[in-house]
């Protein structure tokens, strides 16, 4: 039943997540009694979510969707930009069957959610502790965020430098050039040999007019 | 065997590791659940670590259910399964949430209402045995841990068999044989020393406890009951264990 263990926790944090929205849940009456199919080629089974009372339900029941879709996780990350969305179905890597608009009504409530963390974690804690978590947690960010960045920039010196395992981009942009610099050359070449061997047979043929006449 | 033996035997049931007169069970089971309804809910999520919890959603997941579908949740008590069909067929649906016992059935309509679940819900006492409905008017029945303690199984299946629609289906959740004979062994040690104990403890009723314990081990093992709902008139009929065998799903279809 991990299925069923899963489908428990989305749909408490969703349903949590929702309560705490600064923006209501007027959105959600549109999509009263409409479901939504997520087949997600990572987890490989259905998630289905309907709007039921202003309340998300989410099971691995596949009857009755208005919109199902076929992707992956990483897809569905980049469908934040709503202009993607026909080039993601051109790349394949997008499925959708059903109204396209219920779709994007989900969409759009992932979206403008709007939750005040902050205050909400006061209710439970208080004021100043709130603050100065918060505080922790933007410094401790910055730090994680500054050591990501250096361990990447160690990584790629390693890697180009010492090691030699994978070229600079520059690197890359000049061997680029000079293929296509090449690719001129031999066009190039090409071209003179054929205009060559068209100066040689041509007067051999007028020869062979000639004889015959 | 003798035709008063036979007859003795005919009358007689299971009430836990008991054998009692048909007649007596229901009243003794009435007794049991009258004085566990109060502490119901808290007692199933104590007793099962919250995982009757996803087995409930696992009996939803394989029902099918669609808007529109009229389904009866026998034996509903507290009405868990309920508020989620309920949900899920939508305003052209129902949902009856039936049981026998008028304890059980108070609380769960308490409990509905105070969720706000009200529209499509109706509230009916009945006896499995002798269901109050017209032929062919379910799309979907299920029982979740009721089976077991109904005095004649084979008629309660009869009975349910008859309200489904052609195309319908019962699900059955119910208590059943671990697969495993070390979780059989635990789950022994665990029903008949610690379960009786929580029982007393929060609802202060160990003996009733006590009898889950029992008449779990007293339920039809799952090939028995597969064959069961076979000679009720269910065809396609299977089951599918959860937690080892903990409890199983059963399904059978009425075409």
């Amino acid at each position: 039943m991990p299925q069923q263990a899963l489908c428990a926790a989305i749909e408490l944090l969703v349903n949590q997540a929702l309560s705490l929205n600064l923006s209501g849940k007027s959105d959600l009456d549109k999509l009263e009694q409409k479901t939504l199919i997520l087949y997600l080629q990572e987890i490989g089974f259905p998630l289905s979510f309907t709007i039921a009372a202003q309340k998300v339900l989410v099971n691995t029941l596949t009857e009755d969707a208005d919109c199902t879709i076929n992707t992956s996780i990483n897809t569905l990350l980049l469908l934040k930009k709503e202009q993607q969305l026909t080039e993601l179905i051109k790349q394949d890597k997008l499925d959708i069957i059903g109204d396209i608009k219920v779709a994007q009504q989900f969409a759009h409530i992932a979206e403008t959610l709007n939750i005040d963390w902050q205050s909400e974690l006061a209710k439970h804690i208080g004021d100043i502790p709130t603050y100065k978590l918060s505080q922790a947690g933007k410094s401790l960010g910055d730090k994680f965020k500054f050591a990501a960045q250096q361990i990447q920039a160690d990584a790629s010196e390693w890697l180009v430098h010492e090691k030699r395992l994978v070229v600079t981009k520059s690197q890359l942009t000049h061997f680029n050039q000079q293929v296509t610099e090449i690719e001129r050359q031999v066009e190039q070449l090409i071209r003179k040999t054929e205009q060559l061997l068209k100066n040689k047979i041509l007067p051999n043929d007028n020869a062979i007019k000639d004889s015959c006449e | 065997m003798s035709t008063q033996d036979q007859d003795q035997q005919s009358n007689s049931t299971h009430f836990g590791y008991q054998t009692v007169d048909k007649s007596e069970k229901e009243s003794k089971v009435a007794g049991v659940f009258h004085s566990v309804a109060a502490q119901y809910d808290v007692m199933n999520d104590l007793m099962s670590f919250g995982i009757h919890r996803l087995w409930k959603r696992f009996t939803i997941d394989a029902s099918g259910v669609r808007p529109g579908n009229k389904v009866l949740d026998l034996a509903g008590g507290t009405g868990d399964l309920t508020a989620k069909f309920s949900q899920l067929v939508g305003r052209e649906g129902k949902v009856i949430l039936a049981d026998i016992n008028s304890s059980m059935l108070n609380v769960g309509r308490d409990k509905l209402r105070d969720k706000g679940l009200v529209q499509n819900i109706e509230y009916v006492q009945a006896n499995a045995q002798y269901l109050p409905f017209e032929d062919n008017t379910f799309d979907i029945v299920t029982i979740a841990f009721g089976l077991r303690n109904v005095t004649d199984k084979d008629m309660a299946l009869r009975s349910i068999y008859r309200v489904l629609k052609p195309g319908g289906r019962l699900l059955i959740l119910e208590f059943s044989k671990p697969e495993h004979e070390l979780i059989n062994k635990a789950y022994d040690f665990y029903s008949f020393n610690i379960l009786p104990k929580i029982g007393e403890l929060v609802a202060k009723d160990g003996d009733s406890y006590q009898y889950l314990a029992e008449s779990i081990r007293m339920h039809p093992d799952q090939d028995t009951l597969k064959g069961m709902m076979d000679n009720a008139g269910f065809e396609q009929s299977s089951y599918k264990n959860l937690t080892g065998g903990v409890v199983a799903l059963h399904k059978g279809y009425k075409f």
